[in-house]
């Protein structure tokens, strides 16, 4: 199609139309106009405007009823002749103005708006939306005279009607829209920005609009939610920017006190106006106040993100241009602004987030008082609700209240000084954070579980003691928790935290009820004001300094650590807890406490309920997480804490309660991680001084020794040998209390002493027995090769070497020592040596601490051989064999001991429990490896008669059993015997008659009857004895069966005759046949490797 | 009842070896640590930070031989030290220095420990048991000008002087001695005259320590018996016993009067500190800690009462920090 550019061009095509349509007003006419004006340029249509506007303006002013198509294709023709011209004189504007609203107008007899098509009030709202674009420069002004308010008037009131009562969510939107562009506060930037001169006099017209429009868009805004969130966005928007035009602060500050004169013609128009004075403002503030109320209210819970931005948005604007006309309102705004701060959609939490930030760094807040007095009586009045609510709301209604909360703290910043200086605020705030956060405490699981045996992995207690949840009574959501610990991080980020530490250290004494909550308000509270954590607004002026920090925590982790808030009951253990308990019942009573210490102190109670046990458990794991805590907060400066806070921690690490002992783990490493330790090993290595100082002076009293030993054995297990000085030191203390309570405590030292000696072993130990094993098979290997050697060639000389070697041999075996210079004789008589205590005075170098300290304990050990306990004798014995290991290389100073420990060790051998039994058999293998010949002739008499005695009565029994025997104590005593009495045979070097012996109790175990294990074991028996005495083992086996006839290596010779031959096979022939074929292995391929092979298994 | 003696504060190890001398400077300004000096057997001297109760320097000067008196002249930077090797050891110990800036050598054999008074800033008299068997000879520090050597008559036959104690009435007035001797006796000396003034016997067997409380003009000594004595001194500068006070068990190694002048410490041959009240040496506590003979008791001068500590080292390695102010 061609296009018109210029006017005259466009004139001759657009006549013809113009003059059809003044002729006869058709819809086929106005579109064949429309149809032209398409082609024509907007310039030359501008030079044409009034000429194609008469037509159409004539067709609308033609009077009586019109066809609605028509109306509708003349008002969409305007608005395209307008979309594409400006409009450029004032009269012009307003006439246009007029009739287009005219359209809409409702027949003059009924007040309700005309019953038009929904098209038609669609176009008629877009041309005016159109026509206000168009108006050019200042001639907009000309409609927002006072003379055109009446006009003005009209097309709100009919836009208002549209969107309220319209059904047609189109219609609705549009003229909300239209409705802003008449407030000339259009989305679109292309409108000129009015002086302050023009902007309050729109204002004052504008006012006299306030009501209506205010009304009518709350009563949208809290309308059906069916009608869409779009609408309501608009008309949330629509409200706060006529709100803040009218209500702007510097607006009304500029309003003269007296209305001023108008001119005379005049006066009834300015009946129409308003004079915002200060008492129209006044009243005015305080309908809008209800207004925004419910505004506020229902947008808040609004389920469109959209709508609940938009509040977000409308809380800004006003706050920031009316926050002194609407002041009374901003108890709302603020709720709902600080409410929609943890909105779920993250657009709304940011954006509201960003607005609160905004006003806190413009410092809305802190300058001005009205608005921190609003703030503070909010939270006043939300403090003193909150417990009521944490008690009746669901976790979503918690987690707002607690928002809102939050919100005000933050908001009020720097200010929160002022709410807590007032001792009501103060009071009403801590006891709704204490009574919200009761814990729960019936879990009867946290009280069950125990610790058994030492902590295993640090890694994985470290992993559970940081992730304990805590269960409290009146929420379970995670979120209301976080809340709560903002609540208090922030309290202490900007609050006093002298006087919040001291309020809060108050509660915690004041009543068992709160102590486990105040603690977790102090730990909180603590972390906020060292700034960890806590997520605020705006920057307070000036952080405490360090030694604040530190003199904080000092006094809260001495209260902690306080024996009366640390030594709690936390179960009912009657293992070792018997004497522990009750003297910490009396170490507790002993303490003189305050005027309600009979409140406080839970041990006073006739009886210890679970409930009470659980709750010490959470009171002392929240004091520890306290310490982790502050550990934190002070960085490396917390090491000069680590003095008295280390050895608690230490303590609870050890504690039986599972809870307790992961949580102290946890705490330990929080503490590494602090002080930057490089591990827990690291942390305890190197405060080593600290430990050993609190254990010591701990052992002093009865009712802390067990703690003491806790913590020594935790120790113990995370330290190495260069800590044996200071070790040694606190062993003698831990011996000397030892001392002075044999009865009780014993159990309590044993282990303590077990853990000692582990430590040594690991240490020194472990060298030394190597070295001794290595010497013990040298000599052994040598003995056989020089047994070896005469089985190879057999001539007369050598049989008769062999004999005369045999005899002496046989006499040495018997303690017959011949002078000249073997290997035997420089081993002293063991007789000679066994005198006790007189190590030191043969005037040898000294004995090395460690081995001194086995010494000691060895020493404590013989007294507690024959305790009465059982538990006790078995641990003695563990102790006693680890004592026996360090002193191994020490031969001088173990045989005097092992002297004095075997009248002891023998009963226990010998006439004891069979538990003991075995354990002592073990010591007894130990000691065999150092003290062979002392032990020789004591263990054939004293001990090998009971032995084998006991292993030949019980062996019918085990022959006849059935699998399950295999789990009895008698059984794993025989194999215990059986296994360890060959390589006991082996070192002691026993005589040819106690080897008889063991031979005899051990053949009837290679009967095939007998249990497998217990076959395995006595054949180890036989392949020691084949070490000692290869060739009478041989023909006890042959006596017992025999594989082939003898050959006699000489004709001068007899031939021999073996028990064993012929016999028919039998239940032990199995067994022997392997034997001697491993004693021909081991004569023939050298002894090295049979000797290995027979170790026992 | 009375409370249960106290346990130690805290107890210091890692000497290994046993603890001869103590001394105190706990004057320094804020930042720097309250110092606990401690000389030992193995010769070494110790500087405990009383912060962190751990060793911030190990001083070597005495050629491994046993330390038995350490003094402080002024602040905690400078030093004075004593040890079996025969010499006293002045150290200059400021910004992390250890060294030894002069040493005078006594030749005594004893284990008399020596005696400090300022007599004015940086000038300082010093006794000490000189190398006749008999003789104290007093020096004038840093300048180490003899000013006498005091000799106890012909034919009096006092023994070694055991322990001394060298004081002023008032500053600026002449300074006098107090010996304790071998014979039991304690003698009072006029050192710018150089002659005796007075002598008291007030035990049996040697003197082993005494304390001198110049306001009161009363001293206390102990010896190896089961008696401490106090004496007095009169107008006419005559000692004569005040009071004796019969002890359980026998052997005091050290007394010391805490520098407010209300109580008195006693470290006992029988392993215990002993706290009595100075006025009517009325018997406070027994304290009860330490495994072997107390060598050593002293008292810290802190300037906050709450922070003052007692302390006293013994033969079983450890020394013992025991808070006696906040019991009141």
């Amino acid at each position: 199609m061609a296009v018109f550019d210029t006017p005259q061009a466009a004139f001759g095509a657009l006549r013809p139309a113009c003059v059809q349509l003044t002729r006869a007003q058709t819809v086929e006419n106005v579109r064949q106009l429309q149809a032209h004006l398409a082609a024509v340029s907007g310039a030359a249509l501008q030079e044409l405007q009034e000429y194609v506007l008469f037509p159409l303006r004539f067709a609308l002013r033609v009077p009586g009823p019109k066809q609605e198509r028509l109306v509708q294709s003349l008002v969409q023709c305007i608005s395209s002749v307008l979309a594409a011209t400006c409009v450029r004189k004032r009269e012009l504007l307003q006439e246009l103005f007029s009739e287009l609203c005219t359209c809409l107008a409702p027949p003059p007899s009924s007040g309700k708006p005309a019953p038009l098509s929904e098209e038609l009030k669609l176009a008629v709202i877009q041309a005016l939306h159109t026509l206000m674009h168009s108006a050019y420069g200042d001639v907009v002004l000309s409609l927002y005279q006072p003379s055109t308010l009446p006009l003005l008037g009209f097309a709100v009131s009919l836009l208002l009607g549209l969107a309220e009562q319209e059904k047609a969510k189109q219609i609705k939107i549009s003229a909300l829209e239209c409705l802003q562009v008449l407030v000339l506060q259009c989305d679109c930037q292309e409108h000129r920005h009015l002086d302050e001169e023009e902007a309050q006099q729109c204002g004052d017209l504008f006012a006299s609009f306030l009501p209506g429009i205010s009304i009518t868009l709350s009563r949208v805004i809290t309308g059906d939610i069916k009608q869409g969130h779009k609408t309501t966005v608009s008309a949330i928007r629509l409200f706060y920017l006529i709100v803040g035009w009218v209500m702007s602060d510097a607006q009304l500050a500029r309003i003269p006190k007296s209305k001023e004169k108008l001119p005379v013609e005049q006066s009834r128009v300015s009946e129409l106006m308003v004079h915002r004075g200060p008492e129209w403002s006044k009243s005015t503030a305080q309908k809008l106040s209800l207004l925004l109320h419910k505004v506020v209210e229902s947008s808040s819970v609004h389920p469109h993100w959209k709508v609940r931005l938009e509040l977000v948005e409308l809380v800004h604007h006003l706050l920031s241009n009316c926050s002194q006309s609407l002041v009374d309102s901003f108890s709302h705004l603020l709720k709902a602004l600080v409410g929609l701060v943890n909105d779920e959609n993250s657009e709304v939490q940011s954006r509201c987030n960003e607005v609160l930030r905004g006003i806190a760094e413009q410092r809305i807040v802190v300058q001005n008082r009205a608005l921190a007095d609003v703030l503070s009586e909010n939270l006043h009045s939300l403090a003193t609700a909150l417990p009521r609510l944490m008690n009746s709301q669901d976790d979503t209604g918690k987690v707002s209240t607690l928002s809102l909360l939050l919100g005000y703290l933050k908001l009020l910043g720097p200010k929160i000084n002022i709410v807590l200086n007032s001792v009501s605020h103060l009071q009403r705030l801590s006891k709704a954070l204490v009574q919200v956060l009761e814990l729960d405490v019936t879990d009867v699981k946290i009280v069950e579980e125990r610790r058994w045996g030492p902590p295993g992995s640090w890694q994985q207690g470290v992993q559970r003691g940081r992730h304990q949840k805590k269960y409290f009574r009146f929420f379970t959501e995670e979120k209301v928790f976080q809340l709560l610990q903002q609540v208090c991080r922030v309290l202490g980020y900007y609050g006093n935290l002298y006087l919040l530490v001291d309020h809060f250290m108050g509660l915690y004494s004041e009543s068992g009820l709160y102590r486990k909550q105040a603690a977790m308000v102090l730990n909180e509270l603590v972390m906020g004001a060292a700034g960890l954590g806590v997520d605020v607004l705006q920057e307070r002026e000036v952080p405490p300094s360090v030694d604040d920090l530190k003199g904080s925590i000092t006094s809260i982790l001495d209260e902690y650590t306080d024996q009366a808030n640390w030594y709690l009951i936390t179960s009912i253990d009657t293992e070792e807890g018997s004497p522990e308990h009750s003297v910490q019942r009396s170490g507790l009573t002993a303490r003189p406490g305050g005027p309600c210490s009979t409140v406080l102190l839970p041990s006073l109670e006739p009886q210890v309920t679970t409930r009470s046990m659980n709750s010490n458990i959470w009171q002392i794991c929240i004091q520890l997480e306290g310490v982790g805590c502050f550990a934190a907060v002070l960085g490396k400066e917390f090491r000069l804490l680590l003095l008295s806070a280390l050895y608690p921690v230490l303590e609870k690490a050890g504690d039986r309660t599972l809870l307790i002992s992961e949580m102290a783990l946890g705490t330990l490493a929080d503490i590494c991680e602090a002080c930057s330790y490089d591990s827990v090993q690291c942390l305890i290595n190197e405060n080593s001084d600290y430990l050993v100082n609190g254990i010591s002076l701990n052992l002093r009293q009865l009712a802390h020794q067990s703690h003491a030993s806790q913590v020594l054995d935790t120790m113990l297990r995370h330290s190495d040998a260069s800590l044996l000085p200071l070790v040694e030191d606190i062993i003698q203390d831990v011996l000397s209390a030892l001392d002075q309570s044999y009865n009780n405590q014993a159990s309590t030292f044993l282990r303590v002493l077990h853990s000692v000696m582990t430590a040594l072993v690991q240490w020194f130990g472990m060298c030394s027995t190597e070295e001794h094993q290595q010497r013990q098979t040298d000599k052994g290997q040598s003995r056989t090769q020089s047994q070896g050697q005469h089985e190879v060639t057999m001539t007369r000389q050598e049989v008769e070497r062999f004999f005369l070697d045999y005899v002496s041999q046989k006499q040495i075996a018997e303690g017959d020592v011949p002078d000249t210079g073997e290997e035997e004789a420089d081993e002293v008589p063991p007789l000679a040596k066994a005198e006790p205590n007189h190590c030191d005075t043969d005037g040898e170098a000294p004995l090395p601490i460690h081995a001194q300290l086995a010494r000691d304990v060895m020493e404590r050990c013989i007294h507690l051989l024959s305790d009465g306990s059982l538990r006790v004798r078995l641990k003695v014995l563990d102790v006693l064999e680890l004592c026996v290991t360090v002193l191994h290389p020490h031969g001088n100073h173990l045989l005097p001991m092992a002297h004095r420990v075997w009248p002891a060790l023998v009963t226990r051998l010998i006439s004891d429990d069979p538990l003991a039994v075995l354990r002592a058999f073990k010591v007894l293998c130990t000691l065999a490896q150092t003290c062979g010949d002392f032990l020789r002739q004591r263990f054939s008499k004293d001990v090998l008669p009971k032995l084998t005695s006991s292993l030949l009565s019980q062996a019918p029994a085990s022959a006849r059993a059935g699998p399950v025997y295999s789990h009895t104590l008698a059984f794993k005593l025989q194999l215990a015997v059986l296994q360890g009495l060959g390589s006991l045979c082996e070192r002691l070097d026993m005589g040819e008659s106690d080897l008889n012996k063991v031979a005899d109790a051990c053949l009837i175990y290679l009967s095939a009857k007998q249990p497998v294990k217990l076959q395995e074991a006595a054949r180890s028996v036989f392949l020691h004895l084949m070490q000692v005495d290869p060739d009478s083992t041989w023909l006890l086996l042959n006596e017992v069966c025999c594989p082939g006839p003898c050959e006699p290596p000489h004709a001068s010779l007899r031939p021999v005759t073996l028990g064993g031959m012929g016999r028919p096979r039998n239940e032990l022939t199995d067994n022997v046949l392997l034997l001697l074929q491993r004693l021909q292995q081991q004569e023939s391929t050298g002894p090295g490797a049979s000797t290995r092979e027979a170790s026992p298994p | 009842m009375a409370l249960p003696p106290p346990d130690p504060q805290f107890v210091l190890r890692g000497t290994s070896a046993a603890i001869h001398t103590l001394h105190f400077s706990c004057g320094g300004q804020e930042p720097d640590p309250p110092v606990l000096f401690s000389g030992s057997e193995n010769g070494l001297i110790h500087v405990w930070n009383l912060k962190t109760h751990r060793v911030d320097t190990a001083l070597d000067g005495h050629g491994r031989k046993s330390v038995y008196c350490v003094e402080t002249m002024g602040g905690k930077d400078r030093l004075l030290s004593q040890g079996r090797d025969q010499r006293i050891c002045l150290w200059d110990l400021a910004e992390g220095r250890t060294s030894v800036t002069d040493s005078v050598c006594t030749e005594h054999v004893g284990f008399c420990r020596c005696s400090l008074v300022q007599l004015a800033q940086g000038r300082w008299l010093m006794a000490t048991a000189a190398k006749g068997l008999q003789e104290v000879q007093v020096l004038e520090l840093p300048s180490k000008t003899s000013v006498c050597t005091l000799k106890p008559e012909v034919g009096a036959k006092l023994g070694m002087p055991m322990c001394l104690k060298l004081w002023q009435l008032s500053c600026g007035s002449q300074p006098l001695l107090l010996a304790g001797y071998e014979d039991g006796s304690v003698v009072l000396w006029n050192v710018t005259m150089g002659k005796a003034l007075s002598q008291l016997i007030c035990h049996q067997e040697p003197v082993m320590s005494l304390d001198f409380d110049s306001e009161r003009t009363k001293g206390i000594s102990g010896s190896s018996e089961k008696v401490l004595c106090i004496w007095s001194l009169n107008e006419q500068q005559n000692l004569q016993v005040y009071k004796t006070h019969e002890l359980v068990n026998a052997g005091i190694s050290d007394i010391t009067i805490r520098p407010d002048k209300k109580i008195l410490a006693t470290a006992g041959w029988d392993h215990r500190i002993r706290i009595f009240g100075w006025k009517k040496l009325k018997p406070l506590a027994v304290l009860d800690y330490h495994t072997a003979t107390v060598h050593c008791v002293s008292f810290s001068e802190h300037r906050n009462p709450r922070e003052r500590l007692l302390a006293a080292g013994s033969k079983d390695q450890r020394i013992s920090l025991w808070s006696l102010y906040t019991q009141s």
